[in-house]
C-alpha cells in the first residue's frame, strides 16, 4: 500500500514530489500524538509529580520509604522474578510454537494461528477465572495427578507461585509468539540448507545460524512480555491474592484502600523506569544482534 | 547410460569403475505428480556437468537429493563408491551453491566463508590461512572483514562460491548460480567459474534453463525433461546430434520440416516434404511420419551438387540481422514455419523479400526423428 501511495504522489507531482513527500505523513501522526499527549504523557506526569510533590514541596520521602522498607524492596524484586521466570519459560515454549507457525502450510497454519490467538480475544479475567477452576482441590489437573499417582490426596494449587506463574504464562505467551514468528517467517529457509551442506549438524546450525538471525524478535518478544509481566495486576490478585504481593498490587492498595497516593504514586514512577530500562536495552540488544551486518 | 545399464548387472563393482558420482534409478513424487522418474546419471572425477532443462523438468528436485537436502522415493545416491542416499546433508562432504546465494547475512565475508571449516572443527590457524586463499581465489580479500549485505550481486555470488570451495568439497553442485545477474557480469563469472572449477578439479554439477550456460560451460550436458534424462553429451553432441525432438528443440534453433519416408537405401532415407523430396542419413521403413530438422548455420544459398547435398526452392520472408551474422527466413512448410539460414555475410542483392531462392545443406547434416 505503501509503495502504491509512493508511486501516486510521484505520478502525480513530478516536480514537487521530493518537497511533499515527508509531510503530510507526519501529520497523519499527529491525532495519535495529540492522543497520546493527552490520554497518557499528562497523567503521567501528573502521577510522577505526585510522588515528587506533598503538601511541603518537592520531597522524595515517598521513594526514601519504599526503597527503605524491606517490605516493599522484596515486592519489587518479586515482581521482577515473577516477570523474569513467566518471560523465560514463556520464551521456551513459545520459540518452538513459533517456528512450527512459521514453517506450517495451509491449513495446518490456520488451526495453529486460532490456537495461538483466539485466546487474546477472551477476556484476562475469564482466562483467570478458568485456571482458577482448573487449579482448585476439585480441579481437573488435581483429578490427573491424583489418579496417575503422582500424589496421594489433592493439593493445594491455586495460591502459589507455581499456579502464578503457569497462569500468567499462559496469558502473555501470544505475545512471546507473535514477535519470534515475525521475524521466522522472513527467515530464508535456504540459510539452514547451507549451512547444512556446509558440514554444520542440526544443533551447530541453531547456534550460529537461526538463533543469532531470530534474536531480534526474541528480544522484542522477552521485553514485552517481561514488561506486562512486572505490570500484571488481574492474574496475579485472581491467582494468589496478598500472599504474592506484586508492585500493581501495592499500588492497587495504596490509591484504592489505603489512599496513600505517594505511596502508590512513587510504585507507579518505579515500574515505569524498570519499563523504560527494558524499551532502551532491548533496543540497544536489538540493534546489536544485528550489528554484523 | 551404458553406464547406468552396468549398474544394473553389477552395482558393487560398476559403481566403482562408472565414475564418481553415481545416480541409479531415482525416483521422486511430490502428491501425485512424478517429478523423477527412475533417473541415472554418472559424472566423472573432475567433470562440469550440466543439468539442462526448462523450469519444472526435476533438475533442482534432483539436486536437492544429491546435496541430502530431500530424500528419493526410490533410487541411490553414491559419491566415490560410498552410498550416500541415507546419509545426512551435513554428513555429505557435497557443496552447494544456491541461487540465492543463502549467505549468512549475520556474518561478514570472512566468518561466511569461514563457517564450513568452523563446523568440521579445523583450527583457528588453518581456517585464517584458508579463509584467505579461498577468498584470493574469487579475487574478494580486500572485502574479508564487510558484511555480506553492502555487497553488489556478482560479489556475494563469489563469496558463495567462495565458501563452498573452501571445504574442498567432494561434489559441488550450483543451482542456477549466475541466473540474478545481468548478462555482461554473467557472461564473465561462466568464464571465471569454469576456469577456477577446473583448476581446482572440483567435480561439479551444474543446474540451469540456460542452454547457453551450459554451452559455454559444461563438459558434458544432460538434457532434462519431464523428470528423465533426454540425452547426456557434449555440447557439440547435444547441438549436433540431439537424440530426440525435444532436445532438438530445447537447445539451439533449427528448421524443421514434417514429411514422410518414401524409400530407404544404403543408409539414406528419402522424405517427401511440402517443399519436395530431401534426403537423410537414417534407416525408416516407408510410410514412417517424422521430423526433419536442419541447424541454421549448416544451411547456405545456391545449388549444391545432387550427390551430398539436398536443394530445396523456398520463397524469402524476412532478413534478420543479428551482428555478426545474418538470418535469412523462408516460408516453410506451413504458415509460421520457416526455414531457417544463417549467413555470415549476406551476398549482394540476394535479399528481397519474395525472390524464389534455392537453399542448399548437406544430407549428413539433415537430423530425422520419427513421430511418436
Amino acid at each position: 500500500m505503501t509503495i502504491l501511495a509512493d508511486s501516486a504522489v510521484h505520478a502525480a507531482l513530478p516536480v514537487t514530489a521530493d518537497r511533499w513527500r515527508v509531510e503530510p505523513r507526519a501529520l497523519m501522526a499527529l491525532p495519535a500524538l495529540t492522543a497520546m499527549a493527552l490520554i497518557f504523557l499528562l497523567p503521567l506526569g501528573l502521577l510522577l509529580a505526585q510522588s515528587l510533590w506533598d503538601a511541603n514541596g518537592f520531597t522524595l520521602a515517598g521513594y526514601a520509604r519504599v526503597l527503605a522498607d524491606p517490605y516493599y524492596v522484596k515486592v519489587i524484586w518479586d515482581s521482577l522474578k515473577l516477570a523474569f521466570n513467566v518471560t523465560l519459560i514463556a520464551l521456551i515454549i513459545g520459540y518452538p510454537a513459533a517456528f512450527a507457525l512459521a514453517r506450517a502450510r495451509g491449513r495446518t497454519q490456520v488451526i495453529l494461528f486460532a490456537l495461538v490467538f483466539l485466546p487474546l480475544t477472551v477476556s484476562i479475567i475469564v482466562k483467570t477465572f478458568g485456571l482458577m477452576i482448573m487449579f482448585r482441590r476439585e480441579g481437573i489437573v488435581n483429578w490427573l495427578l491424583v489418579t496417575m499417582g503422582f500424589v496421594d490426596r489433592p493439593i493445594r494449587l491455586v495460591f502459589t507461585e507455581l499456579s502464578l506463574v503457569v497462569g500468567m504464562v499462559n496469558v502473555f505467551l501470544p505475545f512471546m509468539i507473535l514477535p519470534i514468528f515475525a521475524v521466522i517467517r522472513m527467515l530464508d529457509p535456504r540459510l539452514a540448507d547451507a549451512a547444512a551442506c556446509l558440514g554444520a549438524g542440526p544443533i551447530r546450525t541453531f547456534w550460529r545460524v537461526t538463533l543469532p538471525l531470530t534474536m531480534p524478535g526474541i528480544v522484542a518478544g522477552a521485553s514485552i512480555v517481561f514488561s506486562i509481566g512486572v505490570a500484571a495486576y488481574v492474574t496475579p490478585t485472581l491467582l494468589i491474592g496478598e500472599r504474592y504481593m506484586t508492585m500493581s498490587q501495592v499500588m492497587a492498595k495504596a490509591f484504592l484502600n489505603l489512599r496513600d497516593f505517594q505511596l502508590g504514586a512513587t510504585m507507579a514512577s518505579i515500574m515505569l523506569m524498570i519499563a523504560l530500562v527494558i524499551v532502551f536495552a532491548s533496543s540497544f540488544l536489538a540493534r546489536g544482534a544485528k550489528g554484523g551486518r | 547410460m551404458s553406464v547406468a545399464a552396468a549398474a544394473r548387472i553389477e552395482p558393487q563393482t560398476a559403481s566403482r569403475a562408472a565414475g564418481h558420482v553415481e545416480i541409479d534409478r531415482v525416483s521422486k513424487r511430490f502428491g501425485g505428480a512424478t517429478v523423477l522418474s527412475e533417473l541415472s546419471i554418472a559424472v566423472s572425477q573432475g567433470e562440469f556437468v550440466s543439468l539442462l532443462g526448462p523450469s519444472g523438468c526435476g533438475k533442482t528436485t534432483l539436486l536437492r537429493i544429491i546435496a541430502g537436502l530431500l530424500a528419493p522415493d526410490a533410487g541411490t545416491v553414491s559419491i566415490a563408491g560410498r552410498d550416500l542416499t541415507r546419509v545426512a546433508a551435513h554428513k555429505r562432504n557435497v557443496g552447494v551453491v544456491f541461487q540465492s546465494y543463502a549467505l549468512f547475512p549475520h556474518l561478514t565475508v570472512a566468518e561466511n566463508v569461514a563457517f564450513g571449516l568452523q563446523a568440521r572443527r579445523v583450527s583457528r590457524a588453518e581456517t585464517a590461512r584458508r579463509v584467505t586463499e579461498a577468498l584470493a581465489l574469487v579475487r574478494m580479500n580486500e572485502h574479508a572483514s564487510r558484511g555480506v549485505a553492502s555487497l553488489s550481486g556478482g560479489q556475494q555470488q563469489r563469496i558463495a562460491v567462495a565458501r563452498s570451495i573452501v571445504v574442498k568439497p567432494a561434489l559441488l553442485l550450483l543451482d542456477e548460480p549466475l541466473s540474478a545477474l545481468d548478462r555482461k557480469l554473467r557472461e564473465t563469472m561462466q568464464i571465471e567459474l569454469r576456469r577456477l572449477l577446473r583448476d581446482l578439479g572440483i567435480t561439479s554439477i551444474f543446474v540451469t534453463h540456460d542452454q547457453d550456460e551450459a554451452l559455454v560451460m559444461s563438459d558434458r550436458i544432460a538434457v532434462m525433461n519431464e523428470g528423465v534424462i533426454e540425452q547426456f553429451a557434449t555440447a557439440g553432441e547435444i547441438y549436433g546430434r540431439p537424440k530426440s525432438l525435444f532436445v532438438l528443440e530445447f537447445v539451439g534453433q533449427s528448421t524443421r520440416l514434417h514429411g514422410r519416408t518414401t524409400a530407404a537405401n544404403g543408409g539414406v532415407v528419402e522424405v517427401e516434404t511440402a517443399l519436395g523430396r530431401v534426403r537423410a542419413p537414417g534407416a525408416f521403413r516407408p510410410g514412417t511420419s517424422v521430423v526433419i530438422a536442419v541447424r541454421p548455420e549448416a544451411m547456405a544459398l545456391g545449388e549444391g551438387p545432387e550427390s551430398d547435398y539436398n536443394n530445396v526452392r523456398a520463397v524469402l520472408s524476412d532478413v534478420v540481422y543479428l551482428g555478426s551474422r545474418t538470418q535469412l527466413l523462408f516460408q516453410g512448410d506451413t504458415p509460421g514455419n520457416s526455414i531457417q539460414v544463417e549467413v555470415p555475410r549476406l551476398p549482394a542483392g540476394s535479399g528481397h523479400p519474395g525472390a524464389e531462392v534455392t537453399v542448399r545443406w548437406r544430407i549428413d547434416d539433415t537430423l530425422v526423428f520419427p513421430i511418436p
